[in-house]
C-alpha cells in the first residue's frame, strides 16, 4: 500500500520534531459526579511529552489533586480523582493495543494505585476524542456514565443496585438501545466497598488490583459506557504500518507462540510448579502435588471451549472455558488465567478445575479481585487451622484446605460484606486490625495481598514486591523467573538494577497502553516500541528518553505515597517471606534473609537517588514535576 | 477463478487485527469502525467471536435497493460504484448479514471490495479465521467437523514405542441393520 502519511520523524539538530505532531487528541473528559458537570478541557503538549499517556498521566492528575486538597483525601469520599487513560499507542494497528490503565488513591492502600485493563474498552474510550477521562463527586443515585463521541451524559439508574458485573453490561445496552457500546462496571463487591473491587468490562476483562472498583462504587457509579468513532490520530500510517507487522511476524515465528495461542497464561501453571515459585496452601509449599488436575492440559482437554484476545492482539492469551458436566455444569466464563488459577487453585489446596472456574467467574460477577480473594481466603483457612480465627468469628461455617463449597461461600460473603466476609472486605489490613496474629500469616505489602509468585525462591522478586508502588502486584518488576533460571551467584548489585530495569521498563507499557506480554513472553525487541511510538506521534524520541519519563514517574508515585505516610518502613517483607522456608518444591527450604533484604534495600534506595528512608531528594521531586 | 471469503467462527480470538488492516488499507486510517469487515461477539452464552464478512451474493439484495443502480456484480464481486452513489445508505441496511457499514466522516457506504483479489483482512488474521477459497470449497470445514463428530465413533487405546496412542473408528451398527 501507498504511504498515506508524512514520512518517518528524521533527526534533527533544531530539535524541532521533538515537538508532538500527532497521537492525541490532547483532551481530557472531566466529569464531577456531584453536580454532574462534563467538560473537555485541553492538554498541554508540555504535559503530553512528559507524562506519555496512561498510568503517566493518573500519576500526575492523581498528584495535582492531592495538592489541591492538601494530601487529605480519604480514598472512598467524593474528593478522591479517578483517571481512565489509555495511552497513545492504544488502538494503534501493532501487537496487543488493547491497554487502558485506571488510577487513583486506593482504598486498599491509602497511597498510589492502578490496575490497567486489556480487552477493547480503551480503545473505544479513546474514539470518543479524548486521551484522558477523570471522575471526580459522587453522584446522588446509582448512575451510568455514558459518552456517544462528543456527548456525555450522566444517567440515573437505581435499578442496577445488586446486579452483578454481566448483568449490569447487558441492562445498560437494554437501556441505551444499542450492543455496539463499551461497558465497564463495577458488581456488588465494588457497589459494597470491597477494598480489592475490581472494574470489569467485556464480560471477563478487569482491572483487577488496589480496588479501584470500591471508588466507582463510593461515586456511585455502577457502570460507564463508551461509543466512539474517530480516527485515532496516528503521524505515519504506512510506517506504523509496516513496523507493526515486522513484530506480529517476529511473534507468529516464536518458538513459544502457538502454546501461547492454545494455552494462554495457564501455561504458567506446570512452569511455575516446576520452578518451585507456585504458591500452594497459603504460601506454605511452592508447588502443588495435583497440578496436573489444575494445569494447561486439563483445561484444554476438557474446559476449553475458545480463545480470546484483546484487542490487535496476535497472541490469545485468553481462554474460555466451559464446565460441561458435574456439580459445576453450565459454568462459562473467560480465564481463568495463571493469576486466578494459582490464587483459587493451588494456593487454596483446590485441586478441581471446575471449581476454579467458578470461583472464578463468581469474582467476575461480584467485581472482586481474583488475586485478593484468594490471597485472604488462604489466610484464613490457615489462621483458622492455627487457632488464630475461632468458629464463631467464621459465622460456625469451618474451611479447611481444598473445601471449594467454603471457598465459594467466602467469596459471597466478601462481596455481599456478610458475616466474616464483612472483615475480609477490608483486606490484608482489615484482617490484621481484628486478628492481629494474622500479620504472620496474610502476605501483603502497604495493605495490597501478594500475587501469585512465592519471593522467598529469589530475593529480587521480594524487593520488587516491597517496592512495587501499589503494593505486592508483580506489575512492576517480575524478577523472579530470570532469578530462578539464572540468578545463582547473583550480586546485590545485579538483583537491584534487574529490578530498577523492571521498574522502569514494564510500567513504560501501561503509559504506551499496550501489553507487555510479547516483550517478556516472546521477547519482542523493546525497541520496537520506541519506533511505535515515534510513528505515533511524530516525536524524535529515543527508548531512552521514553525510559527516562517512565523513571520520572516511578518519582513521582514514590513521593505521592511519601507524601501520604510512607516511608522505608512500609517497603517490607511480610513475615512469611523471612521468616517460614518454602516447605515443598524445587526450592523448598529457601527463605529471604531479612539483613540481604534490608542490603538490597539500601542499594536500591541509592541507586534511585532516594534516602535511606526511601524518600526521594528535592531534585528527583523537581524533576518529576513534584 | 471467482473466490469468497470464508469464516471459521471457532477459530476468532476477537482481536479485530481484520478491522485495522483493512480501514488502514481502505482509507488510510487507524480506526476499526471504518472497516468492511466488523468481528461481532456474544457472550456468556452462547460463547461466539464472528467476523462479519460480505458474501458477494450472486442475488445482491444490496443492488436490489440500489435506486441508482451504483452496485453491480463484476467477477464475482459486489462493486460500489462512487460516481453513481447518492449514499442513501439503503444497501446497509438492506444485507442479511449487516455486512456493509457506514461512517460520519464517509460520503459513501463502506463496502468490501475484496482488495483486489488479495483480501488484507485474510492476510493478517493471526488465527486464520478468515479464509478465501475457490467457491466450490465453501463449507467443507463444516462438513469435515460434521464427519468428525459422527455420533457413533469408536476408540481404541493402545501403546506404541511406549506412548499411549488412540484410533478412532466409525463402527457401522449392525443391530441398526
Amino acid at each position: 500500500m501507498a504511504h498515506c502519511g508524512p514520512r518517518y520523524p528524521q533527526k534533527t539538530l533544531d530539535g524541532k520534531s521533538m515537538n508532538i505532531q500527532s497521537g492525541y487528541f490532547k483532551k481530557k473528559l472531566c466529569v464531577d459526579l456531584t453536580t454532574g458537570a462534563c467538560d473537555r478541557l485541553d492538554l498541554s503538549d508540555a504535559f503530553l511529552e512528559s507524562y506519555i499517556g496512561g498510568r503517566g498521566f493518573g500519576a500526575k492528575l492523581v498528584w495535582d489533586n492531592l495538592i489541591d486538597h492538601e494530601f487529605r483525601i480519604d480514598p472512598l469520599g467524593p474528593e478522591n480523582m479517578l483517571v481512565i487513560a489509555p495511552g497513545p499507542l492504544t488502538g494503534a494497528y501493532l501487537p496487543s493495543s488493547g491497554k487502558c490503565s485506571f488510577i487513583a488513591i486506593s482504598p486498599a492502600t491509602g497511597v498510589y494505585g492502578d490496575s490497567s485493563m486489556g480487552g477493547a474498552f480503551g480503545i473505544e474510550l479513546r474514539q470518543t476524542g479524548i486521551d484522558a477521562l477523570v471522575i471526580t463527586g459522587r453522584a446522588p443515585v446509582l448512575s451510568v456514565l455514558f459518552i456517544d463521541d462528543d456527548e456525555t451524559s450522566v444517567i440515573a439508574m437505581p435499578e442496577l443496585a445488586g446486579r452483578t458485573c454481566l448483568e449490569t453490561e447487558g441492562l445498560v445496552k437494554k437501556r441505551l438501545a444499542t450492543h455496539a457500546v463499551h461497558v465497564a462496571a463495577i458488581g456488588v463487591g465494588g457497589e459494597n466497598g470491597v477494598r480489592f473491587a475490581c472494574v470489569n468490562a467485556d464480560w471477563s476483562r478487569n482491572a483487577g488490583r488496589t480496588g479501584v472498583g470500591a471508588i466507582m462504587g463510593s461515586k456511585n457509579l455502577k457502570a460507564i459506557a463508551v461509543r466512539g468513532s474517530r480516527d485515532l490520530p496516528v503521524y505515519d500510517i504506512g510506517g506504523l504500518q509496516e513496523e507493526a507487522d515486522k513484530a506480529y511476524r517476529y511473534m507468529a515465528g516464536h518458538k513459544y507462540f502457538t502454546l501461547w495461542q492454545r494455552e494462554g497464561l495457564m501455561n504458567v501453571m506446570e512452569y511455575a510448579n516446576s520452578m518451585g515459585i507456585l504458591p500452594s496452601y497459603n504460601f506454605r509449599d511452592a508447588s502443588f502435588g495435583r497440578i496436573a488436575q489444575i494445569n494447561g492440559d486439563t483445561m484444554l482437554d476438557n474446559f476449553k471451549i475458545g480463545d480470546s484476545a484483546c484487542f490487535a492482539c496476535s497472541m490469545c492469551c485468553g481462554n474460555i472455558c466451559l464446565v460441561k458436566q458435574g456439580k459445576y455444569i453450565g459454568t462459562v466464563t473467560e480465564g481463568p488465567e495463571y493469576e486466578s488459577c494459582a490464587m483459587l487453585g493451588s494456593n487454596l489446596g483446590v485441586d478441581n478445575f471446575a471449581a476454579v472456574l467458578s470461583a472464578n467467574q463468581a469474582c467476575d460477577e461480584f467485581g472482586i479481585d481474583t488475586i485478593s480473594t484468594g490471597n485472604l481466603i488462604g489466610a484464613v483457612i490457615e489462621g483458622y487451622e492455627k487457632g488464630i480465627i475461632s468458629l464463631a468469628d467464621l459465622d460456625g461455617r469451618t474451611v479447611s484446605w481444598g473445601d471449594e463449597d467454603a471457598v465459594l461461600d467466602l467469596i459471597r460473603k466478601i462481596a455481599n460484606r456478610e458475616g466474616v466476609g464483612n472483615t475480609l472486605a477490608d483486606g490484608a489490613r482489615g484482617v490484621i486490625a481484628r486478628w492481629p496474629e494474622m500479620d504472620k500469616i496474610v502476605l501483603h505489602v502497604k495493605g495490597l495481598e501478594q500475587s501469585a509468585y512465592d519471593s522467598r525462591a529469589g530475593s529480587s522478586m521480594a524487593l520488587a514486591y516491597a517496592t512495587s508502588d501499589i503494593g505486592a502486584h508483580h506489575t512492576r518488576a517480575w524478577t523472579i523467573a530470570k532469578e530462578v533460571e539464572q540468578g545463582e551467584g547473583w550480586s546485590d548489585d545485579e538483583k537491584v538494577s534487574l529490578v530498577i530495569y523492571h521498574q522502569t521498563l514494564r510500567p513504560l507499557f501501561d503509559m504506551l497502553g499496550v501489553c507487555r506480554l510479547p516483550w517478556i513472553e516472546l521477547g519482542l525487541n523493546e525497541q520496537h516500541y520506541e519506533e511505535f511510538y515515534r510513528y505515533i506521534t511524530g516525536r524524535d524520541v529515543s527508548l531512552q528518553d521514553l525510559l527516562r519519563q517512565s523513571a520520572r514517574v516511578y518519582d513521582l508515585t514514590r513521593l505521592i505515597n511519601t507524601r501520604l505516610g510512607m516511608s522505608r518502613k512500609d517497603d517490607a517483607i511480610p513475615y512469611k517471606v523471612h521468616s517460614c522456608p518454602i516447605q515443598a518444591g524445587t526450592t523448598a527450604g529457601k527463605v529471604v534473609n531479612k539483613e540481604d533484604f534490608e542490603r538490597l534495600l539500601d542499594l536500591y534506595y541509592e541507586k534511585r537517588g532516594w534516602d535511606r528512608n526511601g524518600i526521594p531528594s528535592p531534585e528527583t521531586a523537581a524533576a518529576a514535576g513534584a | 477463478m471467482a473466490k469468497r471469503l470464508a469464516v471459521i467462527p471457532e477459530l476468532c480470538s476477537g482481536c479485530r487485527i481484520c478491522e485495522l488492516a483493512c480501514a488502514i488499507a481502505h482509507f488510510g486510517v487507524n480506526n476499526p469502525k471504518k472497516s468492511a469487515v466488523r468481528v461481532l461477539v456474544t457472550y456468556p452464552q452462547p460463547v461466539i467471536r464472528m467476523p462479519i464478512v460480505c458474501s458477494q451474493c450472486k442475488v445482491p439484495l444490496c443492488a436490489e435497493v440500489c435506486p441508482v443502480d451504483a452496485l453491480k456484480r463484476v467477477d464475482g464481486v459486489v462493486v460500489l460504484d462512487t460516481n453513481e452513489c447518492i449514499s442513501c445508505m439503503k444497501c446497509v441496511e438492506a444485507c442479511p448479514f449487516g455486512a456493509i457499514y457506514s461512517h460520519a466522516d464517509e460520503d459513501y457506504p463502506i463496502k468490501c471490495d475484496m482488495c483486489n483479489g488479495s483480501p488484507k483482512c485474510v492476510e493478517k488474521c493471526p488465527k486464520s479465521a478468515i479464509r478465501l477459497i475457490p467457491e466450490q470449497a465453501l463449507g467443507e470445514s463444516k462438513r469435515i467437523n460434521n464427519v468428525l463428530s459422527y455420533t457413533h465413533m469408536k476408540e481404541i487405546e493402545y501403546i506404541e514405542e511406549g506412548k499411549g496412542k488412540t484410533i478412532h473408528y466409525a463402527e457401522i451398527g449392525k443391530e441398526e441393520l
